[in-house]
């Protein structure tokens, strides 16, 4: 895949192209409807029930279920609402969050696109998507998707900082941008991977990307109690259907750049236990990252705006910068 | 270019998720700070005091079962007060220990739907479900005494309509163990957790002078530091034979509000277990009543402590089957009515945090 | 920190309890006896004394006696009998007064319907409803409850 790249462009690696884009995307959409049964499930554990178990066995079905009930509904466009706006907003949130996971390496043989600006590439491309959020709650015409849009779009841009900056530690410890190498760069042992001699910078990575997944405690713009649905309280049918996905979609993208930063990718955590595949390892530990989060959110009650803001600003912000400085100071002593 | 800025006219409600009900609150948001706001109820009135004027008053009580259905033991109760003090019956002694004990299940049953609730509106889910799980417990106990799961039409003119059946003491006792078990986990799930804490405390505060200008009663008034219940301060039924403890707070916030009302279950719980322990032996579970309900002329007024506050019934007799008059006051009503001073200056998310403190039941509030 | 710890611990320890839900309606909800479900009607027992519908807080009784076909007695028996299971508050109260045991509670609850005619239920309906018939019916056929 990686000299794909390289090669002129032709009609052959074209399509080849497209077709491993094609299938990633069911790879995706795959993972979404069982990562959306699995939350089901978990939180119903959690809250003493089964969580849905009336379609197929387990009721693994449910969400297949689910979507085709929202790709048959009625399309509706509120007569009042930015026409072309609104239909644009799902397109504008979900686009990068599939366009972020072309640079995943899933293992040392299988990244899609080896970008040397890897982790670049992903903060950048995922910041797009705030832009639809507040397209959508502006173009709604509606009071609640306004208020919803717009602290979206707060929230974005206050997270968005920390998170980058956390990234710098990782950045450093490995020299380099592109998400293999920084792979590549973790010891063999658990106690070497990233998270260990960055704890702060993985803390505040965790924080800052429950806060860009717009999820409990920091699900403030879709806040069910506060303003019924947030942004998307307009929408329905498969533009619904898109902001499900788009949000599932930054699950799956968080849940991997977890993985691949601070846990060490697709190694083992003891050298012994390289006869298992990368591959199987890469996903335990992106799964135990997606259950944590799913967790949380049957735990953890909303925080409100202005803490939001207040805990960005002032403790993020100030611990990720000390992250950076103590991880510079200490790469250079021991240089 | 000027900019030109105008406030937004934001209707939470009827069709809300956070206002428990049809209840709609009209506020003005400049941003996210609330200007203005004006409680608009209404939509759930179903003219119970009217109503009752045309009905005997065996009739009238499944209809209080349905003024504050989160507990309809309480209302049951202080119809029935009224009428047995205009009457001059006398319960018997087995009786009264079942109503205590019905109420005070039906309070904590309250208080964990309140509970339950307040934490989705807070934006967390599990309790809510907790809450549910436990109180499905209590309902379960009380279907098994009087055959409904939530409009219990329990009491009697005299009495209470069923004894306990064979057995439900001991389970009533199970569950109390349980329950204080249960305590103890919400208090490890939410009441130290710091974004919760964030959330209420300090929000919405009033001191004690404003609650009783308001009439305020209930939690909402204990969470003031005055130690105002009615179980206490004017007894009724058995309740000055048990020991427990008024809790206060002096905070006068949502957190304070909070906390008075899960001491408040604990309190209960402990009511529950003297109450029965020493529940009798036997005897009639109604008193002498006379075959048909006429009280003499006169008038009366009963209050008793409902798990929103005072609770009170004002009768009017004329010596008819029916009553001439009858007047609730409600305590969800006059809870409510802080509402919109407390809400001006406070941002909308403060609004779910505040009229979830408050505790209001629609049914209650429209009468 | 410590509380946000604590809140997770709890709810992982609820992960592996029992669950709690029914399994309704696979399995039917089973009521306890006392339970105030559709009412079951008895027509050789009613003597038409009207007692049950002058009762109802909800008047949602309507019934009707004709004069016995045995001229020999002066009862009337019962000709209709109706009761409206859009307003019934299941309140217990027709049951209660009474006085042959005419009409007695069961146990069932399934009202759902699609139509709000079809809860219109007659003589006929309530007849049939004989399944779950509660075993103490009116106030003085009290059980003894015994503690
Ligand atoms: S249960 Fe109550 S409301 Fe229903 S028919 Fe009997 S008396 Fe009327
Ligand atoms: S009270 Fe009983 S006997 Fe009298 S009319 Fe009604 S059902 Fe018949």
């Amino acid at each position: 895949m990686a000299d794909l790249m390289q090669q002129p462009i032709t009609w052959g690696s074209v399509s080849l192209m497209v077709l491993s884009a094609a299938v990633l995307l069911l790879i995706v959409l795959g993972y979404v409807t069982y990562a959306i049964l699995f939350e089901r499930k978990v939180i119903g554990w959690i809250q003493g029930r089964h969580g849905p178990n009336r379609l197929g066995p387990f009721g693994l079905l449910q969400t297949v279920a689910d979507v085709i009930k929202l790709l048959i509904k009625e399309d509706i466009v509120p007569r009042n609402a930015d026409r072309a706006l609104f239909i644009l907003a799902p397109v504008i949130v979900f686009v990068p969050s599939f366009t972020v996971l072309a640079t995943i390496p899933y293992t040392r043989n299988l990244p899609f696109a080896d970008l040397n600006v890897g982790l670049l590439y992903y903060a950048a491309i995922s910041s797009i998507s705030a832009l639809g959020m507040l397209l959508g709650g502006w173009a709604s015409n509606n009071k609640y998707s306004l208020i919803g849009g717009m602290r979206s779009a707060a929230q974005m841009i206050s997270y968005e900082i920390p998170l980058v900056i956390s990234f710098i530690g990782v950045i450093l410890m490995s020299g380099s941008l592109r998400l293999s190498t920084i792979v590549e760069e973790q010891g063999p042992w658990f106690w070497q991977w990233n998270f260990v001699p960055q704890i702060l910078g993985f803390l505040v990575f965790i924080v800052a990307a429950l806060a860009e997944l717009n999820r409990t405690p920091f699900d403030l713009p879709e806040a069910e109690s506060e303003l019924v649905a947030g942004y998307f309280t307009e929408y329905s049918g498969f533009r619904f259907a898109f902001f499900m996905l788009a949000e599932y979609v930054y699950v799956y993208a968080i849940a991997a750049l977890t993985t691949i930063l601070f846990l060490g990718g697709w190694h083992p955590p003891f050298p012994f236990l390289d006869f298992i595949p990368g591959i199987i390892w890469f996903l335990l530990k992106f799964c135990l990252v997606v259950f944590t989060i799913f967790w949380i959110r049957a735990t953890m009650p909303r925080m409100r705006g202005d803490h939001l803001m207040s805990f960005g600003w002032k403790v993020l912000l100030p611990l990720s910068l000390i992250n950076v400085f103590i991880t510079a100071v200490v790469l250079e002593i021991l240089r | 270019m000027t900019t030109r800025t105008e406030e937004l006219l934001l209707n939470v409600g009827p069709q809300h998720p956070s206002t428990h009900g049809v209840f709609r609150l009209v506020v003005k948001l400049d941003g996210e700070v609330i200007k203005e706001a004006t409680p608009v109820m209404g939509y759930l009135h179903r003219g119970t005091e009217k109503l009752a004027e045309d009905l005997t008053y065996t009739q009238i009580i499944p209809y209080t079962d349905r003024m504050d259905y989160l507990s309809a033991m309480t209302n049951n109760y202080v119809f029935c007060h009224a009428v047995e003090t205009l009457m001059g019956i006398e319960i018997p002694e087995r009786a009264e220990y079942l109503r205590v004990i019905v109420m005070e299940l039906n309070r904590i049953a309250s208080h964990l739907v309140w509970w339950g609730t307040y934490l989705l509106d807070i934006g967390a889910m599990s309790p809510f479900l907790y809450a549910f799980r436990d109180r499905e417990k209590i309902i379960d106990l009380l279907n098994e005494l009087s055959g409904a799961r939530l409009t219990y039409f329990y009491m009697r003119v005299g009495g209470v309509k069923w004894d306990a059946p064979e057995g439900w003491i001991q389970k009533v006792k199970n569950f109390i163990s349980y329950m204080k078990e249960k305590v103890d986990e919400y208090d490890d799930l939410v009441t130290g957790n710091e974004i919760f804490m964030a959330r209420v405390k300090g929000v919405g505060t009033y001191d004690a002078e404003t609650a009783i200008n308001y009439g305020l009663s209930g939690p909402n008034l204990r969470c003031t530091g005055v130690e105002w219940d009615l179980r206490k301060t004017k007894p009724y039924s058995i309740y000055d034979r048990f020991e427990f403890d008024v809790p206060t707070q002096t905070a006068g916030d949502c957190y304070a509000r909070y906390l008075v009302r899960i001491e408040e279950i604990r309190q209960s719980l402990r009511i529950l277990e003297q109450a029965t322990e020493q529940f009798p032996d036997g005897g009639e579970i109604m008193g002498k009543v006379p075959r048909a309900i006429r009280p003499p002329e006169g008038e009366v007024y009963v209050s008793v402590e409902s798990p929103r506050g005072e609770l009170g019934c004002y009768l009017i007799s004329k010596g008819k089957p029916q009553p001439y008059r009858v007047k609730f006051r409600r305590p969800s009503f006059v809870n409510l009515q802080l509402l919109p001073k407390l809400l001006v200056g406070e941002t909308l998310s403060n609004l779910i945090a505040i009229l979830g403190a408050v505790d209001i039941v629609v049914g209650e509030v429209d009468g | 920190m410590k509380g946000l710890v604590k809140g997770l611990g709890v709810t992982f320890k609820n992960l592996t309890r029992k669950k709690v839900t029914y399994r309704y309606p696979d399995v039917p909800l089973k009521m306890p006896d006392r339970f105030r479900g559709i009412q079951h009607f008895i027509p050789e027992k009613c003597i038409v004394c009207n007692q049950c519908a002058r009762i109802c807080p909800t008047q949602c009784i309507t019934l009707t006696g004709k004069p016995n076909p045995d001229p020999e007695k002066r009862v009337k028996v019962i000709d209709t009998f109706d009761i409206n299971f859009e307003i019934c508050i299941l309140c217990d109260l027709c049951t209660e007064v009474c006085p042959t045991e005419a009409i007695v509670m069961t146990n069932n609850f399934e009202l759902a319907a699609y139509s709000r005619d079809d809860l219109f239920k007659d003589k006929d309906w309530l007849v049939a409803n004989n399944t779950n018939v509660r075993s103490e019916n009116s106030l003085n056929k009290r059980a003894k409850g015994a503690n």
